[in-house]
Order: structure tokens, then C-alpha cells, then sequence
């Protein structure tokens, strides 16, 4: 019994991870049609930035905002850099293929960069409150305060960010502009400003996604981590599994994720986490090729 | 010459003379160049399998590596356990890679853009550490490949090399000069004309889907033949020889040669066996620390990319072709 609660607590932890990672893609990919590989190696990025900055202040938390903030700005930059000058160029038969390429060469210009200038040092990010699970009646369960604060910050981004897309006119405008762009700039959107908000706004996401995931996980920080490669993999899963179009379809698709995995690794294999999260994947597609929360592509062209 | 190549015996004599000179090259260049050219004959074959995937009919994969493997510890199983004959072996990889791509590729039509990106790369994830559950396929060690001593008559001092060379240089003149055969048939121009508009594509009467699944099947066919090569050349199969890493420096070599032109292969594939030996070269300038040389080709991989993809999207073969179209038509105006 123990173990089925411990189980469901991790899953839903680690779901929450996933789904934030989740959430970043598809607030690009609403606001730029972009699949953006990068926001692993963006999230990463982040976290050492976050890492620098608990060396600085010695507080877990100013570093976590600085994070955020410092995630947004490189997202706006690579996206006012990269993908305006990528969209204008591109024509022809590449035009479908080249943002998924260059958004992936962006990934392994940034793991390398990283790699080459932070690869050999020791980084840790320790917890910022305490891993030991609380006990009760002599068995020590796997809910521990730093989960707990890993699933109210997942859930305090996730509201906030609902909150912007639904009921500010900022979230219209990004609604608006995704939609239909040449409408949105007839009715006096700044749609090209607009886009790096979203992209800023998912960097954001990121950036807490690696500083949560990291102490959750072991805490230790390298670019080849076994995290990162989760983040990249299973964000980017949930993502698809959730529909890529709706913030509540990648919130189910992460916990979904998450859960699935975290019963495979306790009562079936513990080598089997990626190959578990295809079969999720190709299963889910299989019955609705659009996501669970992705809406059926009526007519097009 | 150029009106000899658009015909299908043009096209033929034109491999076997290539094939010719290939095999003068090889009788005059050392043991380490011989070994880089059967490594270049492997990423010709598994890069053209992605340019006709992605290319000619439009479909993203980003787990071309998960194909490799199929193919490679196919033919390493062939090879072991029924010690059948090498190029039986490679035809058992061939097929096998290619049933795997008809299944993957009867779900891969249903899905589009975005949704068989993440597919296939949760499958390039994933599929590697099946190695690690079950004992016959030889865990984190993998499996040892030895595709035999050369022929006794090709003179004793043919080293094995030399031996594997030939053999990846033939496998890749042959798939190579069957997908020219195959983009130019009936078949080609279904891809096509799916790629470049699906809804007109299916007016014309095209089933689409169909034409997707056999463009995944034909073209994981290919990449299994490019697995065996590969498994040949290192000598082994193992999960680590298929990483994720692999997937994606396929797909940049597909878009250095230019995703949908199948003559530029060769660009890509010389840019992967080159980039090891420049950054080495590099990072023996910049004094040979540990973090350097293990994130420098991958870096100059991916940077190199994000160049082409900023500056020639279409490759440096269809960039050329335009700007001497548009040369012809300025002049003849």
C-alpha cells in the first residue's frame, strides 16, 4: 500500500517537471508554429545561470528568479535573432523541416558550449528545503516538503500562465496573433513583439523546469545529466501525447507521463523509462493522432 | 554526358565507373583512409536514406538512429547464430529494418509535422536499451561482429580494412544507385507530389498514406543496410553505438547535402568523417583539455548547421541549380 502511494507521489512530482517543460513548448509552438528543441538546452542554460547566482546571493530562491527572468531574456534573444531572419528566408521544400533543424542545432550549439566552458567542473544545486520524506506511523514516505514546493511552484506558473493566455489582453493578442497573423496586424497587434513574448513566456517556463528538476532529481548538474535528457525527451513527449496546442493538455500529458513511468520503474523494469514513454506516446497517437487535447484539423489550404 | 545520365543504362555505366574509380582510390591510400572511406560509404547510406525520407516525401525522423540499430544487431544476429553468409546477412538487415519502417510507417501517415518528430525521437530513445533487458542481445558489452577473413584469393596481404571498404563501398553504389532508379520512377513522383501538396496529391488520386508508409518502409530499408555497415566497421553492436547523438548528425548530414537532392550526399557524408578530425586538430591547439575535445565536433556539427540551414536552407547542390536558373533566365531575357 505504501509503495503504491509512494509511487503515485513520485509520478505526480516528476509529471509536474514534465509538465512545465511541456507547457514551454507549446506556448512556442501557439505563438510560432515552431517546435523548439532548443528549450531543453535553453532550460539548461538557465539553471547554470541559476547555479552562478546561488554562488552569488547563497539563497536558492533569488536564484531561482533570476533564472526566470535571465530564461526569458535568452529566449526573446534567440528568438528575435534566429527565427525572424529563418522564417523570412525560408521558402521551398525545406520550409516544414528547417525550424525543427535549426532549433536542433541550436540544442547542441548551446550543450556544447556549455560542455566546453562548464563541462569539467563540479556543479550541485542543493535542495532549498529538505528531501526526507515525512513519516507516518513509522513508514517514511516519499512526500517530502521539497516535493510539495516543487508541485506548488509547478501549479502557482501553470494558473499564472493560464491566467495571462485566458483573461489578460496580452494573452489575446497571442491567442489572436498565433491564429491568424495577418488579421491580428489589421486589428493593430504588434505581432512580431508578440511572438517574442511567447517565447520569452516559455523560456520562462523552462528555466524553472531545469531549477526544479535538478534538486528533485540528484542534484548534481552537467550537461550530459541523465536530467536533462528527461527534460528534452519526456517534456517534449508530453507535450505531443497533450495535443501541442491547449496548456491543459500538456499539464495531462506530463502528469499522465509521469505517472505511467513512475509505475513501470517500481513494478516492472527500471531500464525501460524511454521505451515505456514511446509505446505511451505511439498508443496515444494511434487513437488520436491530434492529442488527447489537440483539435482535429478541419480543412485546410 | 548529361543526357547519358537521365537514361537508365546511362545512369548504370555511370556506377560502375564510379565504382571503378573508388576502387583505384582504395589500392593507393593507407589502412586509416581506407577505414574512414568504408566509414564515408556507411553515412552515404544512411544519410540518403534520410534525404529520401525527409526530401522526397516530406516526412520528418529524428530516430533514424533506432533503424540503424534494428539493422545492425539484425545482421550481428544473423551472423552469429546461423554463421550465414555476409551478404545474406546484410539482405536479412535490409528486410528487417525494412518490416520494422512498415509498421512505424503505418503509424508515422497518420501522424504529421510535429507529432512523427517526437515519434521517432522517443523511439531513438528508447529503442537502444531493449539491448539491456534481454541476455541474447548482449546487455551494455552488445555483441562482437566479425564478417570473416577476406577472400584467400584476393592476395595475402588484403587487410581486413581494405576487405571492409569494399564491401561498404559496393553496399552504398548499389542502394545509392537504387534510390536514383527509385526517385525517378512512378513511385518517386508520388512522394513528390505528396510532399509538396497532400490534399491535391489525394484529387489525383493518390492514396497518401500509402505512399508514405512504403517512402518510411523503402527508406528504413536503407538506413538498416547503413546499421550493418556501421556494425562492421566498429566491429560490434552495442546501445551505446546508436545514441541520440547519431539520429541527429544524420539529419545534419541530410541538410549539409541538401535535403532533396540525392546527388549532394556526398557533401555530408565528408562533412560527419571530417568534423572528428578537424576538431581534434583544433583542440590540439587549444591544449588538449578533457571538456574540449569531447564537446568540440559537436559543436562545430551544430554550428556548421544552424549556418546552412540560416544561408543555404536547401542545400549548397539545389542553391547552385537555382542560381543558374535564374543566370539562364536573365540571359535569355
Amino acid at each position: 500500500m505504501f509503495t503504491f502511494i509512494d509511487t503515485v507521489i513520485i509520478g505526480l512530482t516528476s509529471g509536474a517537471v514534465y509538465s512545465l517543460m511541456a507547457i514551454s513548448l507549446v506556448l512556442v509552438w501557439r505563438s510560432t508554429r515552431v517546435i523548439n528543441f532548443a528549450q531543453a538546452g535553453q532550460a539548461l542554460l538557465s539553471t547554470y545561470i541559476g547555479y552562478s547566482f546561488i554562488g552569488l546571493f547563497d539563497s536558492y530562491w533569488i536564484a531561482l528568479f533570476f533564472a526566470i527572468v535571465l530564461g526569458a531574456g535568452v529566449s526573446a534573444l534567440i528568438e528575435i535573432l534566429f527565427m525572424r531572419t529563418l522564417f523570412k528566408r525560408n521558402t521551398g521544400p525545406i520550409a516544414g523541416v528547417a525550424p525543427i533543424i535549426a532549433t536542433l542545432g541550436l540544442l547542441g550549439l548551446i550543450h556544447g558550449l556549455i560542455g566546453i566552458f562548464m563541462g569539467g567542473k563540479e556543479a550541485i544545486i542543493r535542495p532549498p528545503v529538505s528531501n526526507v520524506g515525512y513519516t507516518i506511523s513509522g513508514h517514511t514516505l516519499a512526500l517530502s516538503p521539497l516535493k510539495l514546493v516543487i508541485v506548488s511552484a509547478v501549479l502557482f506558473l501553470m494558473i499564472s500562465l493560464s491566467f495571462i493566455f485566458t483573461k489578460t489582453n496580452i494573452g489575446l493578442a497571442l491567442r489572436a496573433s498565433a491564429y491568424s497573423p495577418e488579421i491580428a496586424r489589421l486589428a493593430g497587434v504588434k505581432v512580431d513583439a508578440i511572438r517574442t513574448l511567447g517565447w520569452a513566456l516559455a523560456g520562462a517556463a523552462g528555466a524553472a523546469a531545469g531549477m526544479l528538476q535538478t534538486p528533485n532529481g540528484t542534484g548534481a548538474l552537467s550537461p550530459d545529466s541523465l536530467e536533462f535528457s528527461l527534460l528534452l525527451v519526456l517534456g517534449f513527449i508530453a507535450a505531443v501525447i497533450g495535443g501541442l496546442e491547449s496548456l491543459v493538455g500538456a499539464v495531462i500529458g506530463g502528469l499522465l507521463l509521469g505517472l505511467v513511468l513512475a509505475f513501470v520503474i517500481m513494478y516492472v523494469s527500471a531500464t525501460l523509462p524511454f521505451m515505456t514513454a514511446f509505446l505511451l506516446l505511439l498508443g496515444v497517437l494511434l487513437v488520436r493522432p491530434q492529442g488527447i487535447m489537440g483539435r482535429k484539423v478541419g480543412r485546410r489550404a | 554526358m548529361h543526357k547519358l545520365l537521365h537514361s537508365n543504362f546511362g545512369r548504370f555505366v555511370f556506377f560502375i565507373f564510379l565504382g571503378f574509380i573508388i576502387f583505384l582510390a582504395g589500392n593507393r591510400v593507407d589502412e586509416l583512409r581506407v577505414y574512414q572511406g568504408a566509414t564515408l560509404a556507411m553515412f552515404v547510406v544512411a544519410i540518403s536514406s534520410i534525404i529520401l525520407l525527409t526530401g522526397y516525401s516530406g516526412q520528418v525522423s529524428l530516430g533514424h538512429g533506432a533503424l540503424l540499430a534494428i539493422g545492425g544487431y539484425s545482421a550481428v544476429l544473423a551472423r552469429n547464430y546461423w554463421t550465414l553468409p555476409i551478404w545474406v546477412c546484410f539482405a536479412i538487415a535490409v528486410l528487417v529494418a525494412a518490416a520494422a519502417g512498415a509498421v512505424l510507417g503505418t503509424a508515422a501517415a497518420r501522424l504529421s509535422g510535429p507529432y512523427l518528430a517526437g515519434t521517432t525521437l522517443a523511439l531513438a530513445v528508447g529503442l537502444p536499451s531493449i539491448a539491456n533487458q534481454f541476455s541474447f542481445l548482449g546487455g551494455e558489452q552488445g555483441l562482437l561482429f566479425d564478417v570473416g577473413a577476406p577472400p584467400i584469393s584476393l592476395g595475402a596481404d588484403f587487410s581486413p580494412y581494405k576487405w571492409y571498404f569494399w564491401i561498404a563501398a559496393s553496399a552504398a553504389l548499389i542502394a545509392l544507385w537504387w534510390l536514383q532508379n527509385i526517385v525517378r520512377s512512378r513511385y518517386g513522383r508520388t512522394w513528390r507530389a505528396v510532399r509538396g501538396n497532400e490534399i491535391a496529391a489525394q484529387l489525383a488520386g493518390i492514396h497518401s498514406g500509402k505512399a508514405k508508409t512504403l517512402a518510411f518502409t523503402v527508406s528504413s530499408g536503407v538506413a538498416g543496410l547503413a546499421g550493418a555497415l556501421l556494425a562492421m566497421t566498429i566491429g560490434t553492436v552495442s546501445p551505446s553505438a546508436f545514441p541520440l547523438t547519431l539520429s541527429f548528425s544524420l539529419l545534419t548530414g541530410a541538410v549539409l547535402s541538401g535535403v532533396t537532392t540525392l546527388p549532394g550526399v556526398m557533401i555530408g557524408a565528408v562533412t560527419l568523417v571530417a568534423t572528428p578530425e578537424i576538431s581534434h586538430a583544433i583542440s590540439n591547439r587549444l591544449g588538449n583539455s578533457e571538456a574540449v575535445t569531447t564537446n568540440l565536433p559537436g559543436l562545430l556539427v551544430s554550428a556548421l548547421l544552424i549556418l546552412v540551414v540560416m544561408l543555404v536552407p536547401n542545400g549548397p547542390v539545389e542553391q547552385m541549380r537555382s542560381m543558374r536558373v535564374r543566370k539562364n533566365a536573365s540571359i535569355s531575357r
